[in-house]
């Protein structure tokens, strides 16, 4: 059989004359322009070819490497019966966010499957409901942390594009954990209502309601009471050395 | 001289091993905690038995009267063991009833003190108490027994019913590993019972597995292709209270890929086997054996599974284990051979 391209044939859209077109990815169709097989020109309908879409392989090494993290060791427990999904926070918002599904892609190596959900991937927002819940104790919320480490190595340019860091948020995240060791949500709750224009709505009744309610039963004060953790001023300077180090090591690897 | 011996529980396993050493000829003393006999399935008037649907009846009943007609057994109602010794190879007990204690001796003993249903209230997820038509399979099984299959709420008929397996069985979370044997074959059993008392009363399933082992597979088949019962593979998370007097099954469809929140009007929770109090408490008492999941542990599972680690203590039926009627029934004839026996040749 011999294949001979063609020039000056007209350009077909890719793929456009399969029936079912919707079920089959770009990269799985295969079309020339034009071409000849055996003297025969097959040109225009004929020359599509759909590649196969089966997967050839379980890639176990993948499932080795997730399993010796501290965070994925209890991957080999999971047994797919879909309770971490069913009581997602987050999965009624966004339905392709499914930590059961990529427990499994994680299990079986899939990767190719894993890299549609860069997108959604980092949408636990770590309720611990499904821990909390999971019959086989996975702990499939930490298991959504191996997942990031996973996908930050495996597609670095893909999530590079896709997403990016808040760059205020980060600010106000460091300065809260660094500088005092605990969140401060009266804090966050303000940053975020200023950052999203709502600044009018914090004196709203909701908010006094809350505060009312707050200082009645003695929360309030408590909140004022409690400081940094014991001794944090030490915690603080190492954490700064380890940060330093990291970007040291970081722009050195970049050649910067 | 004719032997003696002691059987605790009055249950399938303990009728059938009291009725089978009384026709050997054997004083029997059996020892029920209840002021009736029959344990769980006359306790929570289970109505039909799987797999061929017969009557609850015509098996306990049948050995309740057989227990009661044959001489040859002394029946303690609400009474306990108070005291526990062992005499040489012979056993020194005192069984405390309403008409006072009583010293005897034995020359074996077989423990039958069953099960206890999981109570899902420990789970609470399911909401179970917290909304009345969140029921489980026992309650639904009582319902069933007398003729009153209504939602708890307002007394009306329900349309569509929801079935969850695995409740309180196979789950860390609750602390029981274990699978309950006989609760899915349970709840498709009522699923077929509903379908066919009330066909226009729609029943769903919901399904990790589905354990329906051995020859009630067939019943399962049936469910579906004879009774259109539906079954959806995924674990329910959340029960809340939904629109119109509903309960609202929030879980995954794992075959789908996506969350669903479906409105019942009711739910049934197919609540799993457990060892009880009874089984620590006559485990300390008796000096034998409890296992990791809290059932009374045999000598050898394979060999012989009647055996406790203790020469002439017997085990029968559901304190080994989950097990169906059938199977405690088997149990219960064993371990009457066994105790025989060892009383025979310690005579």
């Amino acid at each position: 059989m011999a294949l001979e391209k063609q020039e000056q044939r007209p350009a077909a859209e890719k793929g456009e004359h399969i029936i079912a077109r919707h079920l089959i990815e770009d990269e799985s169709i295969k079309e020339e322009k034009n071409l000849v097989i055996d003297g025969v020109d097959v040109s225009g309908r004929w020359n599509t070819f759909i590649l196969s879409r089966v997967d050839s392989e379980f890639d176990r090494s993948f499932f080795r490497e997730i399993k010796d993290t501290v965070v994925g060791s209890r991957i080999n427990r999971c047994w797919q019966c879909g309770m971490c999904t069913a009581s997602c926070t987050v999965t009624p918002l966004y339905r392709r966010f499914n930590p059961r599904a990529f427990i499994y892609m994680m299990q079986l190596g899939n990767l190719k499957e894993l890299k549609k959900y860069i997108d959604v991937a980092w949408r636990c927002v770590g309720c611990y409901k499904c821990s909390q819940r999971c019959p086989k104790q996975v702990n499939p919320a930490e298991m959504m942390e191996a997942l990031g480490l996973v996908i930050k190595k495996y597609f670095p340019e893909e999530v590079h594009s896709k997403l990016k860091a808040d760059e205020d948020v980060k600010k106000i995240y460091d300065d809260m954990i660094i500088g005092h060791g605990r969140l401060d949500l009266a804090k966050l709750h303000t940053s975020a209502m200023q950052k999203t224009g709502r600044t009018k709505e914090l004196l709203g009744k909701i908010e006094r309601d809350a505060i009312f309610k707050m200082a009645k039963d003695g929360r309030a004060f408590s909140i004022l009471r409690l400081g940094k953790p014991h001794n944090w001023s030490r915690s603080k300077v190492a954490i700064e050395n380890y940060l330093k180090n990291l970007n040291t090591i970081e722009n050195g690897e970049a050649g910067v | 001289m004719s032997e003696n011996i002691l059987v605790v529980g009055g249950g399938p396993a303990g009728l059938n091993a009291a009725v089978m050493l009384s026709e050997l000829g054997v004083n029997v003393a059996l020892v029920e905690r209840d002021s009736f006999l029959g344990g769980n399935p006359k306790k929570f008037k289970y109505k039909f038995l799987f797999p061929d649907m017969q009557p609850a009846d015509n098996v306990i009943g049948e050995l309740i009267k057989k227990a009661e007609a044959g001489g040859g057994i002394k029946v303690y109602y609400s009474s306990e063991i108070s005291d526990f010794k062992e005499n040489g190879k012979k056993f020194d007990v005192t069984i405390k009833s309403a008409d006072g204690s009583e010293k005897k001796t034995f020359d074996s003993v077989i423990v039958a003190t069953g099960f206890e249903h999981f109570d899902p209230a420990r789970d609470a997820k399911y909401s179970y108490q917290l909304f009345d038509d969140v029921i489980d399979i026992k309650d639904l099984e009582r319902m069933m027994g007398e003729n009153n299959f209504v939602r708890p709420s307002n007394g009306k008929p329900p349309k569509k019913v929801a079935f969850i397996l695995c409740v309180g069985s196979r789950d860390r979370h609750v602390g029981n590993q274990y699978c309950s044997r006989v609760c899915c074959t349970v709840s498709v059993k009522q699923a077929i019972e509903m379908r066919e008392h009330f066909p226009d009363c729609e029943a769903y399933i919901f399904y990790m597995d589905i354990r329906t082992y051995g020859f009630f597979e067939d019943l399962y088949w049936q469910a579906m292709e004879e009774h259109d019962v539906q079954i959806v593979k995924g674990r329910i998370a959340e029960i809340t209270s939904g629109p119109d007097n509903t309960v609202i099954c929030k879980g995954e469809d794992t075959l789908l890929r996506g969350p669903f929140e479906i409105p019942f009007d009711m739910v049934v929770l197919a609540s799993g086997m457990e060892g009880g109090p009874q089984s620590p408490e006559i485990s300390s008492k008796l000096g034998i054996e409890l296992d990791e999941h809290g059932f009374l542990k045999p000598e050898n599972i394979t060999l012989s599974p009647f055996k406790s680690n203790k020469p002439g203590i017997f085990l029968a039926g559901a304190c080994t284990g989950p097990k169906a009627i059938s199977d405690s029934i088997t149990e219960g004839a064993a371990a009457a051979m066994n105790a025989y026996t060892y009383a025979v040749k310690n005579r």
